[in-house]
């Protein structure tokens, strides 16, 4: 019985000028999961694919029209056509075995990326270079020369790029770039419940809540152990810069906090017969809480997420501030209101933190509390 | 040849390979009563808990290997078998191009089985046994939390077993340090 033949893929013919174009957009763009896809088996660049550059479907892989005039393409493409880099990428196209980038396109490209701020491939382009780390310590360093030197901004932005290039070598089943699971960590952060509003997170004092605001904001715990001996204004600068810079819905949030904080000290007026500071339980209150005010508490969590989840658990509440306001999670306590718990708003409001956040034009949530049990504020 | 990276039991309980089973338990037993005074004593955070686990991991782990002879020595033979791929590998690259890269991708697969097996399969098993258990209290919660740290372990081990071989998904780099340190300027100053 006659074998089939692969004609498909037997008479295709890769344009070399296109080969070129879309690596040298890969490397543009510090994009290494289309640079490692053209070297891939099925790669439209393989003349042993079925797959096309001329289909539809690989048009993401071209640079457009306007790009190719851009300088930065235009560099990216006379380094792909240097001789051994296009030498070595022809060679590796043709063979059989799993392809090796060549280090000087990779790096490239991890700069671009790294310029871009696309530090996940910048992160897996200096791994693959076994440069991370190192990359890394040179963003440390001359991040703490601009902090000693008394450039906050590029102090921030140094220790900012350095965290973004955390790796993950618990990720399963590979080491992977850190991602940010902030679902996670919110959970953790509260997985104590705060027998008295002092236990809670936002009341801590600042070099304690600014401890904390670290670990759980900062991916990386190098960087975050490092920062943690960086002076006080220095390390609540970079916590502002970071919540703006992970959640550009930072100022919505605000907006919805105050609008919690609000309805939080309003029914505190009506908890204030309840002694919650002085012998009363938390049980105490949550009878007191529930007697008084049937449903009204869960309006509170439903303000600081935005929707009301039905039947939703504090937890729930949590995680979705926290996927949705990464820092959001930091300024909220757990309360127990008749037999659930709830997430209420919760700060300092002399928090310089706070301040810096905008949180502090909220009115102060648990004002009442403080006038209960005197200057102590519990 | 360097070893590092080849987790070694003996190293780890301090003892030499000629070790009897009765100094393994005996060995065991002092190092375990002293991690968990010394456990006792501090503050547990985050980072103190993580190393803690994985000490107590390791020394259990070394014990359920070393004391029962089968293992023990399937397992030294595991391990000499990647640290001789690894010299095989290192001597083919430098005579022999045509079968470096076969002998790489065996001494990959041989590396990463036998990490999995010695650093993680057995660290868990080990959390399961009744004198492992008796000594030091693991339990599901320690397991729980084990998992994760020995998954980084291992990658962490893996990668300092790659950190002493030249390259082999990236064509050689020569880094210029001054050029990175100028990229880094630029890309905190946020222009470039």
């Amino acid at each position: 019985m006659p074998r089939k033949t692969r004609d498909a893929a037997e008479v295709k013919t890769v344009d070399p000028e296109l080969t070129a174009k879309a690596i040298a957009k890969a490397v543009c763009d510090g994009d290494i999961v289309n640079l490692r896809f053209l070297f891939h088996t099925f790669s439209p660049a393989r003349a042993d694919s079925p797959e096309r550059f001329e289909t539809d479907k690989y048009a993401y892989l071209l640079p457009t029209a306007r790009e190719e005039g851009t300088l930065p393409f235009k560099e990216s493409l006379q380094r792909v056509k240097e001789p051994d880099v296009w030498g070595h990428c022809q060679h590796e196209l043709e063979a059989s075995h799993s392809p090796q980038l060549h280090a000087d396109l990779l790096l490239l490209l991890a700069d671009n990326a790294l310029q871009a701020g696309r530090y996940a491939s910048a992160a897996q382009a200096y791994e693959l270079l076994r440069i991370r780390e190192r990359m890394q310590d040179e963003l440390l360093r001359q991040a703490d020369e601009a902090f000693d030197g008394g450039n906050v901004a590029h102090g921030v932005r140094g220790y900012m790029i350095a965290s973004r290039l955390a790796y993950d070598y618990a990720a399963f089943p590979e080491p992977l770039p850190a991602l940010a699971d902030y679902q996670k960590r919110a959970l953790m952060l509260h997985g104590d419940y705060p027998a008295q509003l002092s236990d809670c997170l936002a009341m801590k004092e600042d070099d304690a809540f600014l401890d904390a605001a670290l670990s759980y904001l900062v991916l990386d715990p190098d960087v975050a152990a490092r920062l943690k001996q960086r002076p006080l204004e220095q390390r609540i600068a970079f916590l502002k810069r970071l919540v703006r810079e992970e959640d550009p819905a930072w100022d919505e949030f605000v907006e919805a906090y105050v609008e919690a904080c609000r309805v939080t000290s309003d029914l505190g007026e009506r908890w204030r017969p309840g002694d919650r500071g002085s012998g009363g339980t938390g049980t105490d209150l949550a009878k007191e809480i529930a007697g008084q005010l049937a449903d009204d508490p869960m309006r509170i969590p439903a303000f600081l997420v935005g929707r009301t989840i039905e039947d939703g658990e504090w937890w729930q509440y949590l995680k979705e501030l926290a996927y949705m306001h990464p820092a959001g999670a930091l300024f909220v306590v757990r309360q127990l209101v008749g037999d659930r718990e709830i997430l209420l708003p919760c700060h300092k409001p002399d928090s310089p933190v706070a301040k810096e956040l905008g949180l502090t034009k909220a009115p102060d949530p648990f004002a009442w509390a403080a006038e209960d049990s005197g200057a102590g504020g519990d | 040849m360097c070893d590092k990276g080849y987790v070694n039991y003996f190293e780890i309980l301090g003892l030499d390979e000629h070790a009897k089973p009765g100094d393994v338990r005996k060995t065991y037993r002092r190092r375990m009563k002293e991690l968990v005074g010394e456990i006792a004593r501090v503050e547990i955070t985050e980072e103190r808990r993580a190393h803690y686990l994985l000490e107590m991991a390791k020394f259990n782990a070394a014990l359920y290997v070393l004391r029962d002879t089968p293992i023990r020595e399937a397992y030294w033979e595991a391990r000499q078998e990647v640290i001789d791929l690894e010299r095989q590998w290192r001597e083919s690259e430098a005579s022999d191009e045509a079968a470096a890269p076969k002998l790489r991708r065996t001494f990959d697969r041989k590396v990463r089985d036998f990490l999995s097996k010695y650093v993680e399969e057995l660290m868990l098993d080990a959390g399961r046994d009744k004198e492992c258990v008796d000594a030091s209290h693991w339990d599901v919660a320690h397991e729980r939390h084990a998992f994760r740290i020995l998954r980084h372990y291992r990658h962490r081990l893996y990668k300092e077993i790659l950190e002493r071989l030249p390259l082999a998904d990236v064509t050689p780099l020569q880094v210029d340090w001054d050029k990175r340190a100028r990229v880094v300027r630029q890309v905190i100053a946020g222009s470039g």
